[in-house]
């Protein structure tokens, strides 16, 4: 029990530790590639209608003029005591915008998660359950589907059907679940399922994968003799085996969900982080695209490590630090 | 068999591609008589939401540089003067017009006595002369450039402010009916100084409440506005929607009532809509193809020569202007819905006078390549925004420039990136455009003057700097339309700015919404507006 805890604490520290040089080399990476853009970002402030005063006094007061390493330092310093800048663009702190943006693309990726996982999980069983029967072709054909329309065009037809035709959702906008749950999911729901639909397409197809995979193993073969119930072999034993492979998906694609709000956000004008990442990147917002990404960053990394912790607990073969 | 020629053939795609509606002949679909209000009666009360094409920068009025801060402006701080809807100045915050004397060189005019800001703070003679000079002296002022003849501010009396100028500058009334006109409130500049925007204040019918980056601005009735009996709404709420499609699908899901800058494709296509209707007004402004003929080191160096034929010889330059023909781009890109354009000085105001563009033709065009003794065809890279409109625009301008002899290729360019080139005068031809002011000056003086701050080809002619002085020089209205009228004639002559079409202001909005108005900027006025009485 001692070793067990020992080489938890082991296995934890070390992967934190990795997150935060995984942390730092994007906090560079980032900084880098934000000023390699093309365009300058006094400039894109200015616009048009713009004098070399006021160019100059715009890389003055965000500090453009320093050399790359004196920004850097400046940046991560501040940064390190929850200062992440001001908005270029809006005169407004960094982390005050992040912080109304980040909760809309939690819940957000929240709720298209659990529509992928619920959706994805329960067609994909059915398909592997129902083997050559219509009920694998519709699950099959629907994945298809969930994986070729792109996210715009799907949410203009969503928007459509379910806040004009039909008025059940709201077309747009955001309220808060603190405020009003009712309202928070009327104008949720199609979001989620415009950004939930690729995942679930693809957690369907992995969960048929692995469950086909699963149902010819010699341990649900077992299972059958013994005499167990289907519904026990299925959940218990084969399921539960699977999920293993479905969470590694559901982890990678974890990333993709984030930025997919991206577009989601765009065609439902939720005011999340692909909003305000859209609008930092136009107008070279450097303070604003650094915490966007770093914010967004530590949510991957954070998301990772989680999925590893989740393997030790899903599947009890798999021992900390690869160890058997 | 006879070829078919390439304009006709991209006309013909285009048709097919980009729209879904019939397209009429030109000006027959021009959507071009104005609808600048609708006066049904209003109940009090109610939160009206606006759609913005893009977010707002900084609410400050000294260091914002974007159009759709004013728009937003318009409902909380105002200006010393206004246009009206004949495109008239009026007072607004000043409570006459000013006194030019001394042969342009001095202002003089009193402010209203019944204004305070949303902070409390009176509106005086001393307040204006805060704003003025903090736009003229703040750091990174984007207002410094705009009111830069301004030599000194001085309150004269309790409500009376003069203006002292460095030299004659009539056009200066248009700029402080812009954004160079609002006034903030001393209090709050006091508080807060150059994070003002954080906490804005100003004199007007609604007041700052909160603002969520990237989603909405909201505002609530100010009690104090000194018209505040006109003020029917409780709140107005800004919010970005960037897609035209979408904002549309938002007036139609009743989430927003008013759209703001719709495009040509959502106005056709929702035009004669049951519970949608439609206000528009022309532009001030003006879009077309600035080639460049002189920025060599950049835009704020002196004019060089463009080793390009485009850069030596003005017969090229004329000849790729009469090989576009204006209506057909209408047409073909906006769907009729725009009108052709030839001039800096849009129609309808009082300094403008009759312009009739030059058609199309294609053999003239031809004949000048030759008379210049250019190897054909004439190769011109020509950048363009990375907007489906832009794109449009290229494909047709490249497929029309082609029939004459030029080799039009395309250069898609995201925003920040193409003006840095074009600053640093790294472009052939550009396509683009300005939002207008309504004294023609300007739209003129700093686009294509030798020393103007935004002449992006460093167009440079003796003729046309002369003329930019004696519009800035007389206030009267006959010789200053004369004067306009000859300056555009040199810089068409000069064919370095291509004046295609200007775009007309389409706002449209749900039936249930009266009182909006549009004035001659294009901006929208919700002072007045409100619901329908016996509406929701």
């Amino acid at each position: 029990m001692m070793k067990l805890r020992r080489l938890l604490t082991s296995y934890v520290s070390r992967r934190i530790g990795m997150s935060l040089v995984t942390m730092v080399l994007v906090s560079i990476t980032v900084f880098l590639g934000v000023r390699a853009m093309p365009g300058d970002t006094a400039q894109a402030l200015a616009g048009e209608q713009t004098s070399p005063a006021v160019l100059a006094a715009i890389r003055s007061e965000y500090g453009l003029n320093d050399n790359i390493a004196v920004q850097y330092w400046r940046y991560v310093s501040n940064a390190a005591t929850g200062d992440f800048g001001t908005s270029a663009r809006t005169g407004l702190p960094v982390l005050d915008s992040i912080t109304q943006a980040l909760p809309i693309t939690l819940e957000l990726a929240a709720l298209a998660l659990l529509m992928a996982i619920v959706v994805g999980v329960g067609a994909g069983v059915l398909a592997a359950v129902r083997r050559g029967k219509p009920e694998e072709w519709i699950a099959n054909g629907i994945a298809l589907l969930g994986m070729s329309v792109p996210a715009f065009w799907l949410g203009i037809v969503l928007v459509l059907a379910f806040a004009i035709a039909m008025p059940v959702f709201a077309a747009s906008g955001f309220v808060p679940f603190g405020t009003d749950p009712v309202e928070n999911l009327r104008r949720m729901v199609l979001p989620a399922i415009v950004l939930g639909s690729g995942l679930a397409a693809v957690v369907m197809r992995q969960t048929r994968a692995a469950m086909i995979d699963a149902m010819q193993s010699d341990y649900v073969r077992t299972a059958r003799a013994k005499g167990l119930a289907p519904r026990t072999v299925i959940g218990r034993h084969a399921l539960r085996n699977s999920l293993v492979t479905v969470v590694t998906v559901l982890g990678l694609q974890l990333g993709l969900l984030i930025s997919g709000a991206v577009v989601t956000e765009q065609v439902f004008v939720l005011p999340g982080f692909g909003k305000l990442t859209i609008d930092a990147v136009f107008t070279r917002d450097y303070a604003m695209v650094q915490g966007v990404v770093l914010f967004t960053s530590a949510a991957y990394i954070l998301i990772n490590l989680l999925v590893d912790f989740l393997y030790s607990v899903v599947d009890p073969r798999i021992r900390l630090g690869g160890s058997q | 068999m006879r070829r078919i020629p390439a304009t006709l053939a991209v006309a013909a795609l285009l048709a097919a591609t980009t729209a879904c509606s019939t397209l009429s002949p030109p000006g027959e679909a021009t959507a071009a008589k104005a609808r600048l209000t609708d006066l049904r009666p209003v109940r009090d009360g109610g939160t009206v939401t606006i759609g913005l094409k893009s977010d707002p920068d900084m609410l400050d009025p000294s260091l914002t540089s974007t159009l759709v801060a004013r728009t937003v402006f318009t409902s909380m701080c105002e200006q010393l003067y206004d246009v009206d809807q004949h495109n008239h100045f009026v007072p607004q915050l000043a409570a006459s017009l000013p006194k030019i004397t001394n042969g342009g060189r001095t202002f003089t005019f009193t402010v209203r006595k019944d204004a305070r800001f949303s902070d409390g703070a009176r509106l005086d003679a001393a307040a204006v002369k805060t704003s003025l000079d903090r736009h003229l002296h703040l750091r990174g002022s984007g207002r410094a450039s705009e009111i830069d003849s301004v030599d000194k501010v001085a309150a004269i009396g309790p409500y009376t402010v003069q203006l002292s100028l460095k030299h004659p500058d009539v056009p200066l009334l248009g700029r402080l009916a812009n954004t160079a006109g609002l006034i903030m409130s001393p209090k709050a500049l006091r508080q807060y100084g150059s994070k003002f925007a954080t906490h804005p204040s100003c004199v007007g019918p609604f007041k700052y409440v909160k603002r969520v980056v990237g989603d909405r601005i909201e505002l609530a009735k100010d009690p104090l506005y000194y018209d505040a009996d006109k003020v029917h709404l409780d709140r107005v709420i800004y919010k970005t929607i960037t897609d035209g499609n979408i904002r549309m699908a938002n007036i139609r899901s009743g989430d927003v009532q008013i759209g703001d800058q719709m495009g040509p494709v959502e106005v056709r296509n929702s035009m004669g809509e049951k519970g949608i209707q439609l206000l528009n007004t022309p532009s001030l402004g003006y879009m077309g193809v600035t080639l460049n003929v002189g920025n060599v080191h950049g835009i704020d160096q002196k004019p060089g020569t463009v080793d390009t034929p485009f850069g030596r010889d003005v017969r090229v330059r004329q000849a790729f202007e009469l090989s576009l023909d204006r209506e057909l781009i209408n047409k073909l890109v906006f769907q009729g819905m725009y009108e052709p354009a030839c001039g800096p000085v849009p129609p309808g105001i009082p300094l403008s006078s009759p312009v009739s563009c030059p058609g199309r033709d294609v053999a003239k065009a031809k004949k000048l390549l030759e008379q210049a003794g250019v190897k054909t065809p004439v190769p011109l890279e020509l950048m363009i925004n990375t907007t489906p409109e832009d794109s449009r625009l290229g494909q047709v301008i490249q497929a029309m420039a082609a029939d004459a002899g030029f080799d039009v290729r395309l250069r898609p360019t995201e925003f920040a990136t193409g003006l840095t080139r074009t600053l640093a005068g790294d472009f052939q031809a550009r396509t683009g455009g300005w939002g207008g002011q309504p004294d023609p000056a300007g739209n003129i003086d700093s686009l294509v003057g030798t020393a103007g701050s935004n002449n992006q080809g460093k167009l440079s002619d003796p003729e046309i700097d002369r003329l930019i002085v004696a519009g800035r020089s007389t206030s009267d209205v006959a010789k200053r339309r004369a004067v306009y009228r000859d300056l555009t004639a040199a810089i068409n002559k000069q064919h370095a700015v291509i004046y295609l079409y200007r775009p007309i202001n389409y706002v449209s909005a749900s039936d249930d919404v009266s009182g909006i108005k549009l004035s001659g900027d294009g901006l929208i006025r919700v002072k007045e507006a409100g619901y329908v009485k016996g509406s929701r």
